[in-house]
């Protein structure tokens, strides 16, 4: 009876546990891309995730900076644990309490802290100081995990086997050890989980060209899943229950060899000879792995460091590019251009090319980061449409430093099923009727655009009277709001989690071929119309590498390419000359017709003290005032 | 090893000398910033912005939520720990084991997982749907932040609990119960004082990264409910003020000081041997 | 004989399939101090255990004073219990530890503090009050467990192997602690062992256990003189453990050599086992024993010498106050009284169910 309520309990807890892996597992085998869809069985993810070498690079980084910084941290904690016994009850709490200072902090303010450090040290950043950084966290875990254990422990025993002769080592090994080794082990275990874990502490130091496999999944969560993660970690969660049950075998067959001993009361905890032989076979795979990837300490000489947003490109274009020109591209993702800047404010020589949106190039060239562009070394600029440049001239008035990438409108994406009156004005998002379907940007600007378009205000607009009155309405509207997200708006659409959206034209084409239901509109008040461009930073280590990637991206059948796979509207009229599907060559949401372009925007740069105050405003908003 | 306070030093310096270098020094810069402004002088505008009406609700906020989700990861794992450390005698590393598994995925894909599963329309509502029980609203709300606490945290509570349980001799619960004590004051007597170690261990491991997360309340709070997590997190990416977000992690870690208090104070008693 | 307090009836046991006890019957009665005698597994702790409450048996019935108690928890059996490694609460101190059952009881705090006081000053820890567990030594504690288990004044004390974990020497004082202890409280204790010099000393009546069956049970003496079987033999003090033939009533055939002795009923020409004590063996120069021998080893053991004699192809031990030099050639004479016969079993099993069948 007790145990059956035993049972059910743990079952409980397990269901608990497990059901949202099991529900990765499932999006791992299904065939749309948006996790808001099941678009039938498929394989697919799996086979291209053997085709991807950055995933399984960061899957080689995560593994090995798990594994080392959890064996020293063992160690360094382990030894922690037995000097403290000896030391005096209040150095002891002392150290323990510095202990906890890693794990009361949040993680940012360690990211950052440690970040500045190795900053003041000079030290370049990389595996090195994630490693330093993960062996810092990690300590405290085998700390809290040991400590409890050792106290539990009689100092007699280890006297006595000093008492027998033995050596103080050997002593400790025979004696104490084998007491302490569940705890020490629970606390490895911690500490390698955590260290897998990890994301924004590794992100604050890993540095440029680095990446583990949470700082790529983070990137992703905003920016939207590729689906080969969900099979990469389905085959974790695999392997890791093949090695447990593999374990677990070894040890039983090891026990039936010899004749059971009642031993009735008591387990005799030990790590079998079997389970010893596992792990090392582990550690010793995830090595060859590492070195067989190679991306932790291989640096070659003519590389170029490309810093773009997620899933902005196509992938193909990367391979062909390094192809044709021999240059070894360092592709990393950034999730919103805050993120960006700050990481350049960082390391300024971090990245090489990059390709921030408007308001953020005016910011960069105010505050002296960019190199002027050697118009001569991009010949193919000129496929760029001249109005595109023209636009540009708001936030890049010479067009020196910038060369368009993408660019489209923002607006609402709605549920022709869910809304019955047209969509025409930014007032929709104030209607009562659509309280808990209504989803606004994650994003100062952009949520801000909205309620000052709404009023007929400039969205450049620093006046503190019209911000506080767009805030006011934006606060208001707060409890109609579903959620504020950023890509997350994709998903949320397709699976019909809400009627309304704002939202980047880009995302329309997409959203459209998974859920015929939604429709697009830029309000008649008007809207924000943004444009990404490339940029070179002042101190690129490898400027011409940088103009020749501008250049191959400006082909027109690159830009095509790059179209057809992210859908964002393209610059490049030449590009758009080759689009087949007539339907999306003239297509409104792709190529806005000039009428619609007239009552946008774009966005500047509203100096430090505009930023500050959006700030303020935007903290108001999101905490209701 | 024990006794002899040079060795006991020996072994504990290459973790000191680490503390100093990666915590301490770190945190004194964390201190420099948070108590100085942009020109590099002195001020302490930025601890005080915590009486700010939207930094004192996000940290209000903040304590209740990390405060309920620590009780109910308590209240889970203490009876799961007692069992597992009842069932010695079967596999139960292997059903420890299973506590921990799920943290090997990745947190955040965990996290978008329940926005799956907890979404208006998704897998528990249709399930819900499916069996005719009314559907529930529970993401974008406390709740649903609460719960992603809870799951991503629990293994922190499982732990150590089940630790302190397990190292507990059997005959001291039937010491205690040979004495005349029942099942309940044999519990609340001897296995609950025994195990506050580990309850302590527990708590600290579950509370503070609770307090301090800022990655639940975004994906499951839908970016409504900001968190003084949110809030710092806001200050160093979103707004370059890191002068305001040292200035309110040092408001934060008043609770390391609560919480060595609170260590020190537990450890008291079996520091009399 | 006292009264009957504690009977054991048909009690089996079995852990993962493996029986422990089988068909166990033992009657206790009122201050006696029982001890269960016999080698690690042989089920006397899960004897105890049943006793205790903290195990039920399988099959069987557990009797104390008239009553049937084998489905009562441990906190309603008029009996504690101390353990081995005394299972002291480390979260408490001394004082703390003691009053635990008292207060469990709701007793008044004068008459807590009174018992606290007599049991320290009965166990020699008087001034321990407010020291912690974890400060005090082995035997310490160990007193400290029995304090805390007679000021609930038990009618049993159930003991687990309590001196264990203590060195010889404090072995030794703390067997004469416990007779003292015992006498004073006049209660019954029922002790578990594996040292048959412990059992020796200290108990009224010694149970020996193997394999799940009681062996033989009696007397100290009884238990010494007259094992009833070679296990009991063997494990209950040195002795010549030796095959033999039982030629008719009162003759035995020991190593082709006729040995007059006491024993009868065992029928003609019946193979059995001989015991025969190395302090029973007495040696004579050669021509006035019943069986030669050669002197192979001497060792000078203080009040005797211990020696090892070869005699009719079996090494002798032989105890006496009386030395021969290696290489001394002997007789062996043993006194009829001395010689003690047993049934010889087939199997090994056979041989733990003898006596109980």
């Amino acid at each position: 009876m007790r145990s059956r309520i035993e049972k059910i309990y743990m079952g409980i807890i397990l269901v608990f546990m497990y059901a949202p892996i099991a529900t990765l597992i499932v999006l791992s085998f299904n065939g749309s891309k948006s996790r808001a869809r099941w678009g039938g069985f498929t394989f697919k993810w799996y086979i291209n995730l053997f085709g991807d070498d950055k995933i399984l690079n960061a899957l080689a980084n995560t593994l090995i900076i798990a594994l080392i910084s959890t064996v020293v941290a063992t160690i360094i904690g382990t030894l922690t644990c037995v000097g403290l016994m000896g030391l005096k009850r209040r150095s002891r709490a002392f150290i323990m309490g510095i202990t906890n200072i890693p794990m009361i902090n949040a993680d940012i303010v360690t990211g950052i802290s440690l970040m500045l450090l190795f900053k003041v040290l000079r030290f370049g950043t990389g595996f090195v100081t994630v490693l330093l950084a993960h062996v810092t966290f990690n300590i405290p875990y085998v700390l809290l995990a040991v400590m409890p254990r050792m106290k539990t422990i009689n100092p007699n025993v280890y006297e006595a086997a000093l008492d027998l002769g033995a050596e103080p080592f050997y002593a400790f090994r025979k004696s104490v050890l084998p007491d302490l080794m569940p705890a020490v082990l629970s606390g490895a275990l911690m500490a390698f989980t955590m260290s897998l874990d990890d994301f924004i502490i590794t992100y604050f130091t890993k540095g440029s060209g680095f990446d583990t496999l949470s700082t790529k999944i983070y990137n992703e969560v905003k920016r939207g899943i590729q689906p080969e993660i969900y099979a990469l970690s389905s085959i974790i969660f695999v392997v890791v229950i093949v090695l447990l049950v593999t374990s677990s075998m070894i040890k039983g067959r090891q026990g039936t060899g010899a004749k059971k001993k009642v031993s009735l009361y008591k387990v005799e905890k030990k790590i079998t000879s079997g389970q010893a032989f596992a792990i090392g076979a582990v550690t010793v795979f995830i090595i060859m792995l590492g070195l067989y990837f190679g991306g932790v300490f291989a640096r070659k000489s003519n590389q170029l460091f490309v810093y773009n947003a997620g899933e902005y490109i196509d992938p193909k274009v990367i391979d062909m590019f390094e192809a044709e020109t021999g240059i070894d591209v360092i592709y990393d993702e950034f999730e919103t251009l805050e993120i960006m800047y700050a990481k350049m404010v960082q390391d300024d020589s971090a990245y090489d090319v990059i390709c921030p949106s408007d308001y953020m190039i005016a910011k960069m060239i105010d505050n002296g980061m960019l190199r002027e562009l050697d118009l001569d070394a991009i010949p193919n600029r000129k496929y760029i449409g001249e109005q595109y440049l023209e636009s540009a001239k708001s936030f890049d008035p010479e067009n020196k430093y910038s060369v368009p990438y993408c660019w489209g409108t923002v607006g609402i994406l709605y549920n022709k099923n869910m809304v019955e009156e047209p969509v025409t004005s930014w007032d929709i998002l104030w209607n009562k009727k659509y309280a808990g379907q209504i989803l606004m940007q994650d994003s100062i600007r952009d949520a801000f655009m909205v309620a000052e378009k709404r009023r007929g205000y400039s969205l450049n607009t620093t006046d503190p009277d019209e911000l506080s009155k767009a805030a006011d309405d934006l606060i208001a509207q707060r409890p109609l709001v579903q959620a504020y997200v950023i890509d997350q708006a994709r998903d949320k659409m397709i699976g019909g989690e809400a009627a309304l959206a704002v939202i980047y034209s880009g995302e329309v084409i997409y959203t459209q071929r998974e859920n015929p239901d939604l429709a697009y509109s830029v309000p008649d008040e008007g809207s924000n119309v943004w444009i990404d461009g490339w940029v070179v930073t002042k101190h690129a280590r490898n400027p011409e590498a940088a103009m020749k990637w501008i250049d191959f991206l400006c082909r027109p059948e690159i830009a095509l390419m790059n179209f057809d796979f992210i859908t964002y509207s393209s610059p490049n009229t030449a590009a758009r000359e080759l689009i087949e599907d007539e339907a999306i060559r003239n297509s409104e949401v792709a190529f806005p017709s000039e009428e619609v372009l007239e009552r946008c925007d774009t966005y500047s740069y509203l100096g430090e003290d505009g930023d500050a105050l959006y700030n303020d405003m935007w903290k108001k908003v999101k905490s209701g005032g | 090893m024990f006794n002899s306070r040079k060795t006991s030093r020996l072994l504990a310096s290459p973790y000191i000398a680490w503390a100093m270098i990666f915590i301490i020094v770190p945190l004194g810069m964390i201190l420099f910033y948070g108590l100085t402004d942009e020109s590099g002088a002195f001020t302490f505008a930025n601890i005080a912005a915590i009486a700010e009406p939207v930094h004192l609700r996000s940290l209000i906020l903040a304590l209740i939520l990390s405060v309920i989700s620590t009780v109910i990861c308590f209240f889970l794992a203490y009876p799961l720990g007692m069992i597992l450390a009842r069932n010695k005698l079967s596999s139960q590393g292997i059903i420890t084991t299973l506590f921990i598994l799920p943290m090997w995925m990745n947190f955040l894909l965990r996290t978008l997982a329940w926005m799956t599963l907890l979404e208006n329309k998704g897998v528990i509502n249709g399930v819900l749907d499916f069996i005719g029980l009314p559907e529930i609203n529970v993401i974008n709300t406390p709740g649903a932040i609460v719960l992603g606490m809870v799951y991503n945290f629990l293994p922190f509570m499982i732990l150590p609990i089940y630790n302190s349980l397990s190292s507990i001799d059997d005959n001291v619960i039937n010491a205690a119960r040979d004495l005349g004590a029942d099942a309940v004051q044999t519990f609340f007597k001897v296995t609950l004082p025994l195990t506050v170690p580990g309850i302590i261990s527990g708590i600290t491991m579950v509370f503070i990264p609770a307090l301090t997360t800022f990655a639940i309340s975004t994906m499951l709070g839908g970016s409504k409910i900001l968190l003084i997590g949110n809030i710092i997190e806001q200050e160093f990416t979103l707004s370059y003020d890191w002068n305001l977000g040292a200035g309110l992690s040092i408001v934060l870690m008043v609770f390391i000081v609560i919480n060595m208090v609170v260590s020190a104070l537990s450890d008291k008693k079996g520091e009399d041997r | 004989m006292s009264k009957e307090l504690i009977r054991l009836e048909n009690i089996s046991k079995s852990f993962d399939g493996e029986l422990i006890l089988d068909d166990l019957n033992l009657t206790i009665h009122e201050n006696e101090f029982v001890t269960l005698l016999g080698p690690s597994g042989c089920g006397k702790t899960t004897t105890l255990r049943i006793i205790g409450g903290f195990e039920t048996p399988d099959k069987g019935r557990v009797i104390f004073d008239g009553q049937d108690i084998t489905a009562l928890a441990p906190n309603k059996r008029q009996l504690n219990t101390v353990f081995q490694k005394y299972a002291l609460f480390t979260h408490m101190d001394i004082a703390e530890n003691i009053a635990f059952g008292l207060k469990i009881k709701n007793k008044p705090q004068e008459y807590i503090e009174d018992k606290i006081h007599y049991a320290l000053k009965l166990v020699n820890l008087e001034g321990y009050e407010h020291r912690m567990p974890e400060s005090l030594s082995g035997g310490q504690q160990q007193r400290v467990a029995i304090a805390r288990a007679i000021v609930n004044e038990p009618k049993v004390l159930l003991l687990d192997e309590p001196l264990g974990a203590l060195d010889l020497k404090l072995r030794q004082d703390m067997q004469y602690e416990l007779i003292r202890l015992k006498n004073e409280l006049g209660i019954t204790f029922i002790y578990v062992t594996h040292d048959q010099e412990e059992a020796l000393t200290m108990s009224d009546h010694i149970v020996v256990m193997n394999q799940g069956y009681i062996q033989q049970e009696g007397s100290p003496e009884d238990i010494y003189n007259e094992p009833e079987n070679a296990f009991v033999a063997d494990f209950i003090g040195d002795s010549n453990i030796i095959h033999a033939t039982m030629v008719r009533d009162e003759l035995v055939n020991i190593l082709d050599t006729d040995f007059i002795c006491v024993d009868k009923d065992f029928g003609e020409n019946k193979p059995v086992d001989v015991v025969i004590r190395p302090e029973d063996v007495e040696l004579v120069p050669r021509g006035q024993g019943t069986l030669p021998g050669t002197v192979s080893h001497v060792i000078f053991k203080g009040v005797h010498y211990e020696m090892e004699v070869q005699a009719g192809g079996f090494e002798w031990l032989v105890h006496s106050t009386r030395m021969f030099d290696a290489g001394t050639e002997v007789d062996i004479k043993v006194d009829p009284f001395n010689i003690q016969v047993m049934n010889r079993p087939e199997s090994e099993d056979e041989e733990a169910m003898v006596i109980d069948v």
